[in-house]
């Protein structure tokens, strides 16, 4: 059975790109075959893989063209279905359908992945709206400031709207990411985000600029360096707090618990 | 969508940071000789720790472990040190077949489990006094 996981946040630069990218690869690694939709017209999926931006998407949901051809593999187990401007286009198509929100849940049905990661855009048209109906979980990545913790309130607010689809269960997670525990006011967030969602934070992403010189590169952070900060998490003792490993790890349980 | 936000169903890595933050915020209110005391405090704790390990361990095993402990007036970690030391040493020569104990697991994290016989590792208590 296919677990859908999708990355949401309505405010941009929050690292649900990078989240994404990092995850599928993780999961790639672990053997579980996995598909990363990029649904944001930016496509920096493609350029996280050093691979140039496609019309993968739009071609294959609004041009009706079969998925395997449209796919990439950067890597065993991995696949990608990649996006670029033309992403926008799809929008136009399903404001003239009746029930536009279903979409891409029924294109998604009967895959042969075990995991489908939907990279969504930071903005709730229909096709966003289609990535969350479409989904098991939702990981919301957030940075700790007033607007991207605004974001967080308007997917659960979107989520709330969307209940009453098949999917009514939906999970989620709250990821915090570019954290720096040295600053008064991420302590200030951490801890409102920490009692208003309890169990649903996950340890944080801590700010590590090898982030951004391995998207320069063209690389994701597996290839870059596996024991930056993002990756290891926060030293804490004998033991690293957070970082892309952990949050695998937390990854994994939704997935076997699904 | 329901929150449970008590600090018990935190994420332990959450807890563990979040406690770590909250409680640097507070000693960075106090005097200088009372933050330097808990510094060298800290410092003793964390020489400790690499001694320290934690492992999820069936009750009834912790309370047999508990109890052979108070009877022979002895630490707990140094008879579970005892215990693991000689569980290598046989398991290095062959004398324990894990093999015995292995059911696939559908964990994506681990391709086994180890399931115990009871009378390995009991799960429930041995009623007392029974005839």
């Amino acid at each position: 059975m296919t677990t859908t996981i999708a990355f949401a946040n309505q405010k941009g630069g929050v690292g649900k790109t990078t989240s994404a990218v990092t995850l599928a690869c993780g999961l790639a690694a672990h053997g579980l075959s996995t598909l990363l939709v990029d649904l944001d017209p930016q496509g920096h999926v493609a350029l996280s893989f050093g691979l140039p931006k496609s019309p993968a998407l739009y071609r294959c949901i609004s041009l009706d063209e079969p998925l395997e051809g449209l796919t990439i593999s950067p890597r065993p187990h991995l696949s990608l279905l990649c996006g670029d401007r033309s992403t926008e286009k799809i929008n136009r198509q399903f404001a003239r359908l009746e029930f536009p929100d279903s979409v891409l849940a029924d294109l998604l049905t009967g895959l042969c992945f075990d995991v489908v990661l939907l990279d969504l855009a930071p903005s709730f048209n229909l096709l966003q709206r289609n990535g969350l109906y479409a989904s098991d979980w939702i990981v919301i990545p957030t940075r700790l400031d007033p607007l991207s913790l605004d974001g967080v309130d308007e997917v659960m607010a979107l989520m709330r709207e969307l209940e009453t689809g098949t999917k009514c269960n939906r999970g989620y997670s709250i990821l915090p990411t570019f954290f720096d525990r040295t600053t008064r006011d991420t302590l200030t967030q951490f801890r409102r985000l920490v009692d208003e969602h309890g169990e649903h934070v996950w340890p944080p992403i801590p700010q590590d600029s090898h982030a951004r010189t391995a998207l320069d590169d063209g690389q994701t952070l597996w290839d870059f360096k596996r024991t930056t900060p993002a990756m290891e998490g926060i030293k804490s003792g004998r033991h690293h707090l957070g970082g892309y490993r952990q949050v695998l790890d937390r990854l994994l349980e939704v997935i076997h618990d699904k | 969508m329901t929150s449970d936000k008590s600090s018990e169903s935190l994420d332990p890595a959450v807890s563990s940071l979040l406690s770590g933050m909250e409680q640097r915020a507070a000693e960075a209110q106090l005097p200088r000789r009372e933050r330097e005391r808990l510094v060298k405090q800290r410092l003793k704790i964390q020489a400790r720790r690499d001694q320290r390990a934690t492992y999820d361990l069936p009750p009834m095993l912790r309370e047999q472990l508990r109890d052979l402990a108070e009877n022979v007036g002895v630490p707990a970690s140094q008879l579970a040190t005892l215990a693991i030391a000689r569980f290598l040493i046989d398991y290095r020569a062959n004398k324990i077949d894990l093999d015995e104990y292995k059911q696939p697991s559908r964990s994506p994290r681990y391709d086994w489990n180890l399931i115990f016989p009871e009378e390995l590792v009991p799960r429930t208590k041995k009623k007392k006094g029974g005839n």
